[in-house]
């Protein structure tokens, strides 16, 4: 099977590898994985507690070259965004960008879930509600 | 013709006429060759689906087979026949390959069962209760790198290597731990009735799942570890 020139330059050039403080209040840690192909992935952000926006992501996979490409392009993708712009996120545009091929939707999928563990994790440390449990709040 | 994809409902022999069990290679009339058989990999060899399977007597079946199927056998065959016979053998092939494989045997069970395989959104919600295989997945793989890197360089690093060679200990036992607990959900699934059997198959995704991971960093271990 071919890669697209994108998955390819992102697997060759991969954006933003590295880590993160996990244990920084203001540090967020995803660690997802497709037992499928037995790929994991970890995705790292750094959040602005005043403004939510993520100001610094890191990824690291142990995959394929299009799990690799995804996570690498979403880093790409959420820096720079608020906490809720970014989960707005979805695989299917992960999918579109690196023209993935219908087997490899799997690694879209892991690198959206990736987002929202970070994510996730971040809240959790903060003691941030989910915002549909905050709404609920009187 | 009438195709009947049912395979307990007998079809008649191309050749004989007398009706047989549209899963077998074989009429057990005039023992002539049959067009491939489209039952499941199970019905190949004639047995019912199972996971806990007498390995010898599948063996024994598969060499049978394989000489009734032997191309000697059809030098003076019609066309049609020679066609089935190199068929029926690709057939008998990956149906024994499948099933003398635990692990095959497993997956192929339980995607005949219509069992949804590692839905990935599924698989990854249903590992959050295993985060801690996760992060040691994560962790030896960062090691596995670092020893990678060590190697390029055309470093050693004794350290690491114990670490890792304590961790193919570590990891070889857990493997045959969740070997054992599939072969106790194979006995469940073949003695249960409809319940029984869908708890087990539930099981058995999960540890095919974990199967998966520690396989792939056995693999990964090993390779680095080889010289």
């Amino acid at each position: 099977m071919a890669y697209s020139d994108k998955v390819v330059d992102h697997y060759n050039n991969p954006r933003n590898v590295g880590t993160l403080d996990k244990s920084a209040a203001e540090v967020g840690t995803g660690l997802v994985g497709a037992p499928e192909c037995g790929d994991v992935m970890r995705l790292q952000i750094k959040v602005n507690p005043a403004t939510q926006v993520i100001e610094e992501a890191k990824f690291k996979t142990f995959g394929c070259g299009s799990a690799i490409a995804s996570s690498s392009l979403a880093t790409e993708w959420i820096k720079g965004r608020t906490i809720d712009d970014a989960l707005k996120i979805k695989n299917t545009e992960i999918v579109k960008e690196l023209a993935l091929p219908p087997v490899k939707i799997h690694c879209s999928v892991l690198a959206e879930d990736a987002i929202r563990a970070a994510i996730g994790d971040w809240r959790k440390k903060n003691n941030l509600d989910e915002p549909a449990a905050a709404e609920q709040v009187k | 013709m009438l195709k009947v994809l049912d395979s307990a409902v007998p079809v008649a022999c191309w050749s004989c006429s007398v009706a047989h069990n549209e899963s077998t290679l074989f009429c057990p009339d005039c023992s002539k060759i049959q067009p491939p058989s489209t039952g499941d990999f199970f019905s190949v060899f004639g047995i019912e689906r199972r996971l806990n399977l007498d390995l010898a007597a599948l063996e024994r079946a598969f060499h049978r087979l394989s000489r009734q199927l032997h191309p000697d056998r059809f030098v003076r065959a019609s066309a049609s026949e020679k066609q089935w016979s190199l068929a029926d053998t690709a057939l008998v092939n990956d149906a024994y390959r499948t099933l003398k494989d635990p692990l095959r045997r497993t997956e192929y069970l339980l995607k005949l069962e219509g069992v949804e395989m590692g839905a990935p959104a599924d698989a990854s919600r249903a590992l959050d209760q295993k985060t801690n295989l996760l992060e040691e997945v994560f962790e030896l793989n960062m090691q596995l790198d670092e020893m990678r890197a060590a190697k390029k360089a055309g470093q050693r690093n004794a350290e690491l290597e114990e670490t890792l060679r304590q961790a193919r200990k570590w990891n070889a036992g857990r493997v045959e731990a969740v070997d054992c607990q599939m072969r106790e959900q194979w006995t469940r699934w073949d003695a249960g009735d409809a319940a029984a059997r869908t708890a087990a198959q539930r099981e058995l995704v999960a540890l095919l799942d974990r199967r998966r991971f520690l396989s792939n960093l056995l693999r990964d271990v090993n390779e680095i570890l080889k010289d």
